[in-house]
């Protein structure tokens, strides 16, 4: 093994969980492409990426219900990518749950647990009163809601006490007047557990709400990990740019950069100012309602066309206005795209 | 595990299901193939009666199919579309011609419509005159028979399909202005088409196998099984062979032109969708009227098995030229009962019939395993070897056992199996293979696999995977599957009168002694046993399948 | 649950074969002689019962099927022979037998069979039908306009006896006019009588008490046990003579039991057991060195009437084959056009 002659200490210092140059490619095309992360005891990571980036897969490689083509998974300093799937120790709470249906509650939440009987009738009581559903263990899967569903899924991954708990798309399958209370719940949940943690979604508002880190995925390759200010703040490439947050991408030429350039700028980091003081010249097409501010989209001289995030009655529709830019989020140099 | 390992553990279980589908339903087959090389070809082809009996073979299945679909699938449309009293329970009896035995059951059609049976005699009784009114022969009592028991296929398969479909589509259709007929003949049968093909497929291979029907009723029109029997008792053996071959020819070619109409699986439905709700007759009179057809129904298709029940409670030689038997008892199932030596089959019949089931139901999951989960490179090879025993008739089948497990040559994978406890189980098990294979296959197709990785990731090993989690969700495909499986190895009379042993004879060949003895009483109340076991066994397996 | 059901399936398949050895076992320690034979349950049960009761420590274990059929069985068993003796067929089977070297030495002449019974072929009809003086006494009375359609044959392919009795035609017409053409015809003539083949024996018998046609061909031993359980059936030998058929015994080449299957042959042979098949068998004696006294009076009279057919059995044996073939092709189907 790999592992031999390293100081284990300082590895697990790095990272409860190491992932290190993972890489999977079906059929030819790269899902994964070389990705590393380091996930420190008792962080919950989220995976952020538009449909298709790698991040499923990811999960699936560390679940190991797929072998890598290359690359390595690490916990606490022990290489266990060879280990079958039933032999890491790693909870997992599946998109659409995956609770056996023709077992009730409490036997879903039984099914990993080693000890029998009394033990692990205790157990399962303990586990469920954890996520709120004393008393269940005699109910039908089908007869549970979505939200119950879901948690009776993050109960059974739990009761085992795995060493790291994966998450896939938790909330998707939830209707939206729902996800956010139950968004809630599941961070309360793994909180008190205190677990390390890594999940899966598409969506920016879960991930920048139950990660303390978000790793932004595209094309399988890593584009950055950070907490959720720094990658708003300082994304580290275009895409983070453009993926996080809203931004509009505008010819870098209109704001003193060189030819071909593209500058990224956040909606907020822009306002209306009087026709003197120069900047960019446009006509307002539309508005859209935020609360006490809107987002008005303006058509520049050129032809782009950007929003800015301004009070709700700064300017109106048809106006001609010229709009300041405070402050560029991100320049892509030339001749990129 | 490196991912070389991981996939080669896949492929080494792939090939090792290949070999062992390909040592039982190829390896025999390609026997009597080359045994058959020793016939003399020219001689064969230049008779004209061999290409007639191949020729009626031929269309005798083919009608057999369109027979079978008129009866079965309007049948399946009335009772999966309206409610009426007794829908349910009429519903169950409809199937009931799937159990009739083979043999006896025939002989109950003999009884029933023969020129000397109730209904013959009913009606010479009413209009008077001397000659019976018809003679159950030739092709068209083969058709009556086969179209009898055979329509069960389609009604069955148009059922499964059609609590399947999807109401939003019908509404859908009618929605763009589709009419009753047109909504039927556009939507509803384009996606009952796999159910449909399966049906036909079944049928028509049911048909081309068919033994007993032929042999009774045929006289002197052959079709091939009855030809090869006619040859081997002539004893030219390199012949039959040759006949043998020429069927299964005609068998895979209809096979394959069957399977290309099925065509790809798009017309799987896409939504989950609910079916259509039932119609409920709402006309007192209309209500009643389409009871008493329903039942009318019933008793028609049921008469064969209550024939089968009166003929076992006559005792021998009583009955002769009355309408009605003169005299009813329980001897025959006395004589039934008193001797271990008439028991003794009947248990044969069930533990040989419950091995094979488990055996092909093993076989079967570890195929759906390997196809639908692992995804190996060989699955269409072994989802092909899972269908091709249906398409080699029983009597084939047998030949090709007997002549292969007859002689000792570990070297080319022979083994004196015949004259052994474990050539009827054999012989059953790759009869059974396709029913439980498309069973099987289907219920994995529609299994979750993320409930196996759930499994796993709470620390299952395969077996506690496959006990706890995969065997139990598969439930209602084993039921299915092994409740079909077991029936027909119950069934069975054309390869278990070949391969019968003292230790092993099973009930079809106790019912056929019994009837070479002049026992038809007894006969009948072994077939009539065999009903019975057949119905609880299949109505288990729907229960089950729920 | 399925595992349950697994579990209880695999029990109650082991209870069942326990039930079926069980049954079995009533031969526990016993030396098995396994009999292929056509002689029907009440022969066999009666002669198992007595050779048992002679030898206590053998059990009698017989399997009722065709006589074709045992030869056909014989062939795909011969690398693994699974029975010690063949009792009863017409002895060209036996013939044919001995040619493919499936028989051994049944007698201690080194005989490879042993005639066991003689079996007439009849004229048999329906006596409550047709009065005895207008049954045809001879075979070309069958022939008679009045039988027209009133004729049941039981399917010839199948049955020893009916080619017996097609080989006797077809051999007087060799006899006479030196070819087979003559024989042809008649058997032509005897195809537009007949109603329908029948493919087993019982169902014939069945069909010529139910009417469905008045007149057949059959043999002796057959009719008089139907007649015996009250069949209201009528036979008589042709004048003009008819077929005897030998019926035969035989010892299975590697048989396991090979002495003891000799020792039953002489058995079956010995004046006590034809005495006993005679008398409550319907049996013919092959014996013809059995007291007269000591004979049934149905015995004496079919030898006062009896006129046996001189028969070239050799020729039948070799061209019977070919005969057949011509019939089914050539003859069946052909004789109302």
């Amino acid at each position: 093994m790999s592992g031999e002659g390293r100081d284990v200490t300082a590895e697990a210092a790095r990272g409860y969980l190491r992932i290190e140059r993972l890489s999977k490619s079906y059929a030819g095309r790269r899902a994964v492409d070389a990705l590393s992360l380091d996930v420190p005891r008792g962080e919950i990571l989220a995976l952020l990426g538009p449909s298709g980036s790698g991040k499923t897969t990811t999960l699936r490689l560390l679940a190991g219900f797929e072998p890598p083509d290359a690359g390595r998974v690490l916990v606490e300093g022990e290489d266990v990518t060879a280990l079958a799937p039933a032999a890491r120790r790693f909870g997992m709470v599946f998109q659409h749950y995956a609770l056996f249906p023709h077992l009730d509650v409490g036997e879903n939440v039984a099914f990993g647990l080693a000890v029998k009987g009394a033990a692990a009738a205790r157990r399962v009581a303990d586990v469920l009163a954890m996520v709120d559903l004393a008393g269940f263990e005699r109910r039908r899967v089908s007869e549970l809601s979505g939200g119950q569903q879901q948690r009776v899924a993050l109960a059974r991954s739990l009761a085992p006490e795995p060493r790291v708990l994966l998450l896939d798309e938790p909330l998707s399958n939830l209707d939206p007047a729902l996800r956010e209370r139950t968004r809630r719940e599941l961070r309360d949940a793994i909180r008190r557990v205190g677990i390390t943690t890594v999940f899966v979604t598409h969506e920016q508002e879960e991930a920048f709400d139950l990660g303390d880190r978000v790793a932004v995925i595209d094309a399988g390759r890593l584009e950055q990990v950070g907490t959720p200010d720094e990658l708003y703040d300082r994304p580290a490439s275009a895409f983070v740019a453009t993926f996080v947050g809203r931004a509009n991408d505008l010819p870098g030429r209109l704001l003193g950069g060189p030819e071909g350039s593209r500058a990224i700028v956040r909606p907020e980091a822009m306002r209306f100012a009087g026709v003197e003081n120069g900047g960019l010249e446009g006509v307002v097409t539309a508005r859209r309602f935020v609360g006490g501010h809107a987002y008005f989209t303006v058509r520049g001289a050129g032809g782009e066309d950007f929003e800015v995030f301004a009070p709700h009655r700064a300017v109106g529709v048809g106006e001609r206005v010229r709009v300041a830019v405070e402050r560029v989020l991100y320049w892509v140099e030339g001749g990129a795209g | 595990m490196s991912p070389g390992r991981w996939a080669g553990r896949g492929n080494a279980a792939a090939l090792l299901l290949v070999a062992a589908l390909v040592w039982l339903a190829v390896y025999p087959l390609l026997f009597v193939g080359s045994e058959a090389l020793r016939a003399d070809i020219a001689d064969f082809a230049a008779q004209r009666s061999e290409w007639s009996a191949l020729w009626a073979s031929l269309w005798i299945s083919a009608a057999s199919v369109a027979l079978a679909a008129a009866v079965g699938v309007p049948l399946a449309f009335v009772f999966e579309r309206y409610d009426f009293p007794g829908r349910r329970l009429l519903g169950s009896l409809v199937a009931l011609p799937a159990v009739m035995p083979p043999l006896v059951g025939v002989i109950a059609f003999l009884f029933l419509y023969g020129e000397s049976g109730f209904v013959a005699r009913t009606v010479r009784a009413v209009l008077g005159g001397e000659a019976s009114p018809w003679r159950l022969q030739g092709p068209a009592a083969i058709l009556l028979v086969h179209g009898y028991s055979m329509y069960v296929y389609f009604y069955l398969f148009t059922r499964a399909g059609l609590a399947k479909l999807d109401a939003s589509m019908l509404e859908a259709a009618a929605s763009l202005g589709a009419g009753g007929w047109a909504s039927v003949r556009r939507v509803t049968l384009p996606l009952l088409k796999p159910a449909l093909v399966g049906a036909a497929l079944l049928t028509f291979m049911t048909a081309l196998a068919s033994f007993s029907a032929p042999y009774v009723f045929g006289g002197g029109f052959r079709v091939m099984t009855t030809q090869i029997v006619a040859t081997k008792l002539n004893g030219d053996l390199p012949m039959a062979m040759l006949e043998t071959s020429a069927l299964t020819v005609v068998a895979l070619a209809g096979f394959a032109l069957i399977r290309r109409t099925e065509g790809s699986r798009l017309v799987v439905s896409v939504g989950k969708g609910t079916p259509p709700a039932l119609r409920v007759i709402a006309d007192p009179v209309a209500r009643r009227l389409a009871a008493l057809a329903g039942w009318l129904l019933a008793v028609v298709l049921l008469l064969p098995h209550a024939t089968l029940i009166l003929v076992s409670l006559v005792p021998a030689g009583t009955w002769t030229t009355e309408a009605i038997p003169p005299r009813l008892s329980l001897t025959n199932y006395g004589a039934l009962f008193s001797e271990a030596e008439r028991l003794r089959p009947l248990l044969n019949s069930l533990w040989m019939a419950v091995v094979a089931t488990l055996a092909a139901l093993a076989l079967a999951v570890a195929a759906g395993h390997l196809v639908v989960r692992r995804r190996v490179a060989l699955r269409p090879a072994i989802e092909a070897l899972l269908m091709l025993p249906w398409a080699v008739p029983g009597t084939v089948l047998a030949i090709a056992l007997a002549t292969l497990f007859s002689a000792r040559s570990p070297w080319t994978l022979r083994w004196v199996l015949v004259g052994t406890l474990a050539i009827l189980p054999v012989a059953y098990l790759i009869r059974s293979l396709p029913l439980t294979g498309r069973a099987l296959l289907a219920g994995y197709r529609q299994l979750d696999p993320a409930l196996e990785e759930a499994a796993q990731t709470l620390g299952a090993g395969r077996w506690k995977r496959m006990r706890r989690v995969t065997l139990p969700l598969l439930k209602p495909a084993l039921a299915a599957g092994g409740a079909l499986a077991f029936v027909t190895a119950l069934g069975d009379f054309v390869t278990s009168i070949l391969l019968y042993t003292y230790e092993t004879r099973p009930i079809s060949i106790e019912i056929l002694s019994s009837l070479r003895l002049g026992d038809v009483g007894v006969a009948a109340a072994c077939g009539g046993g065999r009903v019975l076991v057949s119905a609880v066994a299949l109505g288990v397996g729907a229960r089950a399948g729920r | 649950m399925a595992a349950c059901a697994v579990g209880w399936l695999l029990r109650a398949t082991a209870t069942l074969q326990l039930c079926a050895l069980l049954l079995a076992a009533c031969s526990d320690g016993r030396t098995p002689l396994v009999i292929y034979s056509p002689h029907g349950r009440d022969l066999l049960t009666q002669f198992e019962r007595r050779f048992e009761a002679a030898h206590p420590d053998v059990d009698v274990r017989w399997l009722d099927m065709g006589s074709q059929e045992v030869l056909e069985r014989l062939r795909s068993e011969r690398a693994n022979p699974q029975a010690d003796l063949w009792f009863g067929g017409p002895h060209t089977l036996f013939m044919r037998a001995a040619r493919d070297s499936l028989l051994e030495a049944t007698d201690p002449s080194g005989a490879l069979f042993v005639s066991v019974y003689r079996t007439p072929a009849v004229i048999a009809y329906n006596a409550a039908a047709v009065p005895a003086a207008e049954a045809p006494r001879d075979w070309d009375d069958v022939l008679a306009p009045r039988w027209r359609g009133r004729v049941l044959i039981r399917d010839p392919m199948a049955s020893g006896t009916m080619r017996s009795i097609f080989g006797m035609i077809v051999g007087r017409s060799i006899r006479t006019t030196g070819d087979t053409a003559a024989g042809f015809a008649w058997l032509r003539r005897l195809d537009g009588q007949t109603k329908e083949y029948v493919f087993n024996p019982a169902l014939l018998t069945e069909k010529l008490v139910r009417q469905e046609g008045t007149v057949t061909l059959w043999e002796l031993a057959d009719l008089l046990t139907t007649m015996h359980k009250g069949r209201p059936l009528g036979f008589l030998f042709p004048a003009s003579g008819t077929p005897v058929i030998d019926d035969a015994i035989a010892v299975v080449r590697g048989a396991g039991h090979a002495d003891l299957a000799r020792r039953f042959a002489a058995w079956v042979v010995s004046p006590e057991l034809q005495l006993l098949a005679a008398r409550e068998q319907f049996r013919l004696p092959a014996r013809t060195d059995l007291p007269p006294e000591s004979l049934p009076a149905w015995v004496r009279e079919v030898e006062a009437t009896l006129r046996p057919e001189p028969m070239d059995w050799e020729l039948l044996e070799a061209r019977g084959a070919e005969w057949m073939i011509y019939w089914d092709r050539q003859v069946r189907g052909t004789g109302r056009r």
